[in-house]
């Protein structure tokens, strides 16, 4: 029943083994918050004003490079076919991808969250657990609708720079509704409309964890 | 006496990629314990029966049955066990912890009692803590096998299982998989080696374009030393 986690054991350690995604991810995480923190002249209103815009779009480009290695690796080797020879539900092997690429985004929200606040001098401490609550879910927003296209862009041979343009229609709502969220933290307006934000992302997450379940399996087809 | 069930059949099966058509209708049944070679040319469609065999890939029409059921459930999937050309291993995991991932995503029960064994059995329990791609060829042969073993399936799909062995390696994969069908488990291997496929198997089917020719029956029983020789 709980195969799922062994799969997202065996991909953790795979990563921390051969660091091959994480070091560029949080890289260009890193790189896009020192430009947008250097090139940008703006005053301090206008740059918590943009936070939120420039952080979830920093977070999702960077994320990207994650979530398309996560079907790509499985084909080195032939390993995909020797995943759908066990006896594994096709949900597992989705959730299984779903908690990894959430991990993988997880971290670099860590590192880039703090980095954007600092930089743009918004208060970070005082409202920290409203920030949790987007980033959880708009976390979980694009690691389903990310999981689901990769697995697609796999199967059909065109993982890379496709997934990013595929992904992106299906992820703006996410982008918009976090962004908006984060700029009224950084605004200090924790209000009905945030909380609506909140909902929407909620909602969004939910709908595409389903949506991934149910899809996968044709997503996968040879 | 009654006839051996029969673990995969095939009816009309058709598999075509885009407009190419690659198996024309083929008909299979492999009963239980028996051993078959699948030979033919390069392109003649032998990997893709193969995998069409082990439900990897859907046949355009026409279907496959194991046991007589169509393979609909993923819980059937615990009857097969495959070899592929690829080793099929993670290269950042160890042998041993590439065995293991097996052993529980099959839910073998004291999976790692299991995976020590297996590692002995295949020789190669003194390089347990290598990753695959620091050891040979042969050895990931080994490996794969070992894999496909994990959870004791019925029955054994191998796709080119000789192809870059030497000849002890070939021997020694000989020599594991005879008394595997001798203990009724269904073998079906792909080969080019008609050496090979006359020590081992009990039943060669030839592919040509897409279809099943020359349906030859090798040995009704295990060829003896002598035998062996003069094939």
């Amino acid at each position: 029943m709980y195969k799922f986690w062994w799969i997202v054991h065996k991909d953790l350690v795979a990563e921390y083994r051969s660091l091959r995604v994480w070091p560029t991810m949080l890289l260009l995480g890193i790189v896009v918050a020192l430009v947008f923190s250097l090139q940008l002249e703006l005053l301090p209103d206008q740059k918590r004003t943009m936070l939120g815009g420039l952080l979830w779009l920093a977070i999702f480009f960077a994320g990207m490079t994650a979530i398309e290695r996560s079907f790509a690796a499985e084909r080195e080797d032939d390993c995909w076919d020797g995943l759908r020879l066990f006896p594994v539900p096709w949900s597992q092997i989705y959730w299984s991808k779903l908690i990894a690429n959430t991990v993988a985004l997880g971290a670099l929200e860590c590192l880039l969250v703090p980095l954007f606040f600092g930089l743009s001098g918004a208060p970070l401490g005082s409202h920290l657990p409203e920030l949790a609550l987007v980033a959880i879910l708009a976390n979980a927003g694009l690691a389903a609708v990310g999981t689901l296209v990769s697995a697609l862009a796999t199967s059909l041979g065109r993982s890379g720079n496709l997934l990013v343009v595929l992904v992106l229609p299906l992820a703006i709502p996410v982008i918009l509704a976090a962004a908006e969220a984060t700029r009224l933290i950084a605004e200090s307006h924790i209000d009905a409309a945030w909380w609506r934000w909140v909902q929407f992302l909620g909602a969004f997450a939910v709908v595409f964890v389903i949506v991934g379940t149910l899809l996968f399996p044709a997503a996968v087809e040879d | 006496m009654t006839a051996a069930p029969i673990a995969i059949a095939t009816s009309q099966l058709r598999k075509d990629f885009g407009r190419h058509c690659v198996l024309r209708g083929i008909d299979l049944a492999i009963p239980v314990g028996q051993c078959v070679a699948l030979t033919g040319a390069n392109g003649a469609g032998k990997t893709t029966l193969l995998r069409c065999l082990a439900a990897l890939i859907r046949p355009t029409s026409g279907e496959v049955l194991w046991w007589g059921r169509p393979v609909r459930d993923e819980s059937q999937r615990r009857l097969i066990g495959m070899v592929a050309h690829e080793s099929r291993t993670y290269p950042h995991l160890t042998l041993r912890e590439n065995l293991l991932f097996a052993a529980r995503m099959c839910d073998v029960p004291h999976p790692a009692d299991r995976v020590d064994w297996l590692l002995r059995e295949v020789g190669l329990a003194d390089r347990a803590g290598w990753r695959p791609r620091e050891i040979s060829r042969g050895l990931q042969q080994r490996l794969a096998l070992a894999r496909a073993l994990v959870h004791q399936p019925p029955v054994l799909l191998l796709d080119e299982p000789f192809s870059g062995l030497d000849a002890a390696g070939s021997q020694w994969l000989c020599d594991t998989l005879r008394p595997l069908c001798q203990r009724g488990r269904t073998v079906c291997f792909t080969s080019h080696d008609p050496l090979i496929t006359a020590q081992l198997a009990d039943v060669v089917y030839e592919l040509q374009s897409g279809r099943l020719h020359g349906v030859e029956r090798r040995w009704t029983s295990l060829p003896t030393d002598a035998a062996r020789r003069a094939a």
